[in-house]
């Protein structure tokens, strides 16, 4: 796994936090940066989406019926990206709870970009 | 902030998802002509069978506009997997009766898309759907008129050789 270490810069703009995590925007590189579980990982339009795939194909309900004797760890593994993920199922929820809250914010900055700033120019 | 997937995609998720499931319904579309086209050639309706196989083309062209479509815009196309295609039919006249109706349903999800763009302000896919709507108007005319034809000449005696014979023969050419 690769951990990009991500010095803080004013080009780095807050899109979503909670308690276990963050997301950060960067403008000049078109790329985010995803704070959780100890790692801060680069992702680009194509793997965010590809993230952002894999863990709402997660099925949550189904890993809390478990009744298995399997460890509790989901491992998510994105395609073409140097990414890798191995969390238990708090974190799965934690994580979830994150990349929902991205892209809600992220379709609230392109409403705003639609409705706002492209009648302002 | 810069919006990047506005950057990199002209199409919302939400329109992304429509089009891919428009993608599917044309390809399952595709795949029943095709086992429609198979039905009436083992029951000796050589004309239907033929019309049949054009009609799996036209889905399959279709399916590969949309395709392109999402392509060209930045989306990421899913190939759809197919499955559970009805391959037995009760009688003759069944087989254009589920034709109507799949061009029904076609019709009605190509709405249901159009409805969603016109409440997200997507005119370019408005733009590009006003392709298949005129389409439509063709399909289901030709799927109507086959059908009527099962009322027109009857069933009885040579009139399903009839209607076979005829059904070859149906064309849309308004230019309205």
């Amino acid at each position: 796994m690769q951990n990009v270490a991500v010095a803080p810069s004013v080009d780095l703009l807050e899109v979503f936090q909670t308690r276990n995590g963050s997301v950060f925007q960067s403008d000049s590189k078109k790329c985010w940066y995803v704070d959780f579980a100890g790692h801060n990982n680069r992702f680009d339009y194509r793997s965010i989406m590809k993230l952002r795939k894999a863990i709402y194909g997660i099925d949550i309900e189904a890993l809390l019926l478990n009744s298995d004797k399997a460890p509790d760890l989901e491992i998510v593994f994105i395609c073409a990206c140097d990414h890798c993920y191995v969390l238990t199922l708090l974190e799965i929820i934690a994580f979830k709870e994150l990349i929902e809250g991205t892209f809600v914010m992220l379709e609230l900055n392109r409403i705003l970009h639609d409705r706002v700033y492209s009648l302002a120019v | 902030m810069k919006d990047i997937i506005r950057v990199k995609c002209l199409l919302s998720t939400e329109v992304e998802k429509l089009l891919n499931q428009q993608i599917k319904k044309e390809a399952q579309a595709s795949s029943a002509y095709l086992a429609m086209a198979s039905w009436c050639n083992q029951h000796g309706y050589d004309f239907s069978s033929d019309y049949f196989f054009k009609q799996s083309d036209e889905e399959r062209q279709h399916q590969l506009k949309l395709y392109k479509y999402v392509l060209d815009m930045g989306g990421t196309a899913i190939s759809p997997e197919i499955s559970n295609i009805k391959i037995e039919y009760n009688s003759f006249r069944e087989v254009f009766e589920e034709a109507l109706d799949q061009e029904i349903s076609v019709t009605q999800s190509l709405k249901n898309i159009a409805a969603n763009c016109h409440k997200e302000q997507d005119y370019i896919t408005v733009e590009f759907l006003n392709w298949f709507f005129k389409e439509q108007r063709e399909e289901e005319y030709k799927a109507r008129r086959a059908l009527e034809l099962f009322d027109v000449i009857g069933e009885e005696g040579t009139g399903r050789w009839q209607i076979d014979k005829h059904v070859g023969g149906i064309v849309y050419d308004s230019e309205a």
